[in-house]
């Protein structure tokens, strides 16, 4: 049933020829005369965002600062055509923002230098490590000290911030100017909105997709090897966890292309919270059950689901899994697996968001180049019903549930602004301009930190002019489609205090991953710990947010 | 002579104070019972705002931080004009006084407050009193103990540190070719900041897939050079990080005191007959000791602070084998915003190290009046 909804829905994808016929017909419209005006728009439009996809070129070196601002100073037409020149003269914003991977805020200096020297405002930085990040809001919050009027922020923090009115509502011009029809349905309301006002500028759209190595499944010594070794199914690409677990287990000492060959990577290490989304995403086809939407918490109690079987089935497959990986594996956070391991050529499998597919093909960090596919995280034989309190086998086939990890970051204009109209209009404007349609292309298809997030960014044939391949790119795009469009997604949960439940969990894992207690009894701590953190933070508030984070 | 001197001094002063006319007494006095009760009623005015028991109030401390120096100004200019000369003298020591209210004594006092709360950032309540329920959660807490026993072995290895840097030390007081260019040479890795080491050595040189150590080991025979992956390898790694950074610290001090030796005790042990290890065990180190005690003293009050190094390069896995009681506090404090537990947990520590200390240097000073 879900291959089924999966196969149905990238059928429904804009392939090149579809892409051809649109534009042919829209040229056709075009020159008869009735849609003028509009044509040239759309075909003005469309020449931008060619050309900003060539800057620099895919596969043509990272992109540099360079780079951004002429990419900003090429979208600043949505602002020239509401903003005069000068008209912010003598206005002063102050944004906070990440630096991973020396991405994000450095970007956005780029995009936003043109748009300083347009409307004369100047814009001063806080930049910050992902790991200090959830501290500094949490404080800004906590002590009322918010010293930032736009802030780069994850909406699992809405909660937090635009649940106590630290935020400033969206207004109208900005929700056209960024289109904000545009975004894929899994971002529309009520992600980015707060009792029905909408506070978030979208610049990123997350889930975990899973990507591998095309070499290592298409290899036919390891084919061979794979029979050999008495297993029935072909030498292929996983698709269900139990299948990725043999997989691990077969290559522990095989090689591909001279080196040591290691199959799913796991990451171990805390990494402030955001190390637990990786065993989320092993759980979530065991987790998430088609028929109901939690897979974190019980909705109506918050009682954690940490400890129920489907979730020490994931841990306890780590736990199994980590012998057949690198041997120093314990001390690999998801930075490492990603970025120092799989990019540079180690492992063959791994979840993480679309960090990945942008930098294997446009960056030089990466050394494996183009020898990635993507799908949407493995699914499972089985799924554990926690109403039944049994493993159910579903008549559809195996049980997938994409991993939404964090929703993606969205860019927020604090509510500090809303006593200087002039201030106010200067602060939406710069978001406006970072969250534009045009410079959100460029940003998905580049290093950023960032990944597609509107219905546009899956016009295949952009990628394509840029310099992707198109069966990679299909690959990358389908993944994030398949998994922000999948009926039985598993969903971020918008609460407060998230990352502490995820920090805590990351600690008593570490325990369970050295072997100081198995993984029920570790599930149990991680739960007990939740509990008391629950009542801690409010438990009656929780729930109702839990809900609303649910749609429930 | 020397003992009449401070006689001469307090007549003198007692002589200054009774010039002092009554009248710019009683306005000192005056003066700073006008200021204290200028200062109490702003801040009472505060915290009444603060606990929302009245509207009135500052939007923010810092008139409270204002009214502070007024009330310290205030209050120097009075000791002038009650006790005269002997006030102008106390001008010179009460800005170092008033500092120190300010920036240890209140803080150590509002940070007993702190921890006495239920408060964790995101809670929908805010700071709720819970007197000792942080303490009563810290003796359930397994990660503060086992972070405490990983303690015990970092401090327990400061020995290990002495005796190699006791051993440089002789080294280069030794009559050894460039010896100021091996003391500048052996000093260079104190001058590293220590998340400089956890990158330069934690994740590249000891880095499993690249790094040359690794590399080299792998060479010498050890299949799987994995610094960081089982107990108490990660925490001997650890501490062999950390102990590159401080050795040269022990050994510079230690470098100091052999140079202040007197020749004469070492020459007269040679005409004694005695050998090389005599000469040492009987004469250098304990003429040594109180030097030894006040160098390991130091250094342990520095082990007990270890966070950097092993926040930056194993998050304090695996399985919390090599975390630290500050790399706990600060994940408590950082990822989990749990602001009165983590600082009770630090205060609790705060206690534990001046304990340990003062226990230290009563042994220390038993030791050293033996030798002397």
């Amino acid at each position: 049933m879900k291959q089924h909804d999966h196969d149905q829905h990238s059928a429904f994808q804009p392939n090149r020829r579809t892409v051809l016929r649109g534009a042919a017909s829209a040229a056709a419209l075009g020159t008869s005369g009735a849609l003028g005006t509009f044509s040239e728009l759309a075909l003005a439009q469309a020449n931008l965002r060619a050309q900003i996809a060539q800057i620099p070129g895919v596969g043509k070196g990272a992109p540099t600062d360079a780079d951004w601002q002429k990419v900003g100073e090429l979208c600043l037409g949505p602002t020239k055509a509401s903003i005069k020149e000068g008209e912010f003269k003598g206005v002063e914003l102050s944004f906070m923002g990440l630096n991973n991977q020396n991405l994000h805020n450095l970007l956005f200096r780029g995009f936003l230098k043109p748009w300083e020297a347009y409307t004369g405002a100047k814009i001063s930085w806080i930049d910050l490590a992902q790991a200090d990040y959830n501290p500094r809001l949490q404080q800004a919050i906590a002590t009322g000290t918010v010293d930032f009027d736009i802030l780069e922020m994850g909406a699992p923090f809405e909660g937090d911030v635009c649940g106590k009115g630290l935020a400033s509502e969206m207004p109208d011009w900005v929700k056209k100017q960024i289109d904000i029809d545009d975004y894929v349905e899994y971002l529309k309301p009520p992600v980015g909105t707060w009792n029905g006002k909408t506070y978030r500028v979208t610049i990123d759209g997350d889930c975990h997709n899973f990507n591998y190595r095309t070499d290592v499944f298409s290899d036919a010594a390891l084919a061979k090897a794979w029979k050999d070794a008495g297993n029935t199914g072909e030498w292929g690409v996983p698709k269900t966890w139990q299948q990725v677990q043999a997989v691990t287990k077969f290559l522990k000492g095989k090689k591909i292309k001279n080196q040591n060959a290691f199959g799913y990577l796991d990451a171990p290490k805390p990494w402030g919270g955001f190390g637990f989304y990786f065993l989320g995403s092993r759980a979530s086809a065991y987790a998430k059950h088609p028929d109901d939407k939690a897979w974190l918490f019980d909705i109506d109690t918050m009682k954690p689901r940490i400890n129920n079987p489907a979730w020490v089935r994931a841990i306890q497959d780590v736990i199994d899994a980590l012998p057949f990986e690198p041997a120093d594996q314990l001390n690999a956070d998801p930075n490492t697996t990603g970025f120092q391991q799989f990019l540079a050529g180690i492992g063959s499998m791994i979840p993480w968001w679309g960090d990945i597919g942008q930098v294997a093909k446009a960056s030089d960090t990466s050394v494996i180049g183009d020898i990635v596919g993507f799908d949407i995280l493995p699914g499972s034989d089985d799924v554990y019903n926690s109403k039944t309190g049994q493993w159910d086998k579903l008549a559809s086939g195996p049980n997938h549930a994409p991993n939404c990890a964090y929703l993606g970051w969205g860019v927020y204009v604090m509510a500090r602004v809303n006593g200087d109209e002039k201030k106010h209009k200067a602060a939406w404007s710069a978001a406006a301009h970072l969250g534009g349609k045009d410079l959100s292309l460029w940003m998905v298809m580049y290093p950023s930190g960032f990944q597609a997030h509107r219905t546009s960014h899956f016009q295949f044939d952009e990628w394509v002019a840029a310099g992707y391949d198109r069966k990679y790119i299909t690959s990358y795009l389908n993944s994030q489609l398949g998994s922000y469009n999948h009926p039985n997604r598993a969903v971020e949960p918008r609460i407060p205090g998230i990352f502490q439940y995820y920090s805590i969990a990351e600690d008593e894992l570490t325990k369970i991953f050295a072997g100081k207690v198995d993984a029920q009894t570790g599930a149990n701590n991680i739960a007990a710990a939740w509990e008391t953190l629950t009542d801690q933070i409010g438990r009656e508030r929780q729930i109702g947010l839990y809900k609303a984070s649910l749609g429930v | 002579m020397q003992n009449s001197a401070p006689v001469t001094d307090d007549l003198h002063q007692q002589l200054a104070v009774a010039r002092a006319p009554a009248r710019r007494k009683a306005a000192g006095r005056a003066l700073v019972a006008l200021a204290s009760l200028g200062f109490l009623l702003v801040l009472l005015v505060q915290i009444l705002h603060t606990t929302s028991a009245t509207a009135s109030g500052f939007s923010d401390w810092r008139p409270i931080l204002i009214a502070y120096l007024i009330w310290a100004l205030a209050f120097a200019i009075a000791q002038v004009l009650i006790r005269g000369e002997r006030g102008q003298r106390a001008l010179f020591l009460l800005p170092a006084v008033f500092f120190t209210i300010a920036v240890v004594i209140f803080p150590t006092i509002f940070g007993i407050y702190i921890a006495s709360l239920d408060w964790n950032l995101s809670s929908v309540e805010g700071p709720r009193f819970s007197g000792f329920g942080n303490l009563v959660g810290m003796l359930n807490d397994t990660y503060y103990w086992n972070a405490l026993g990983n303690m015990i072995f970092y401090a327990v290895a400061v020995l290990g540190e002495y005796a190699i840097a006791f051993g440089l030390a002789l080294l280069l007081s030794a009559e050894i070719r460039a010896r100021k260019f091996f003391r500048v040479v052996f000093l260079l890795p104190m001058m590293l900041s220590p998340v400089a080491v956890s990158w330069m050595i934690g994740k590249s040189l000891l880095e499993y897939r690249f790094g040359p150590a690794a590399a080299l080991a792998r060479y010498l025979g050890w299949e799987n050079p994995a610094f960081f992956a089982s107990p108490w390898m990660a925490r001997l790694s650890i501490q062999a990080m950390d102990a590159w950074v401080s050795i040269p610290f022990i050994m510079i001090i230690l470098l100091a005191g052999l140079q202040a030796m007197p020749r004469e005790v070492q020459e007269a042990a040679k005409v004694d007959g005695a050998n090389a290890w005599q000469s040492f065990w009987h004469v250098t180190f304990p003429i040594m000791l109180p030097v030894s005690i006040t160098v390991l003293i130091i250094r342990i009050i520095f082990k007990l602070k270890l966070a950097d190094i092993v926040i930056n390069v194993t998050a304090g896995g695996p399985g919390g084998a090599t975390d630290t009681v500050s790399s706990f506090i600060y994940r408590v404090y950082r990822d989990r915003s749990n602001v009165g537990y983590g600082t009770a947990l630090a205060m609790v520590y705060l206690v534990l190290i001046i304990v340990l200390l003062t226990l230290l240097l009563r042994l220390s000073k038993r030791w050293t009046q033996r030798v002397v």
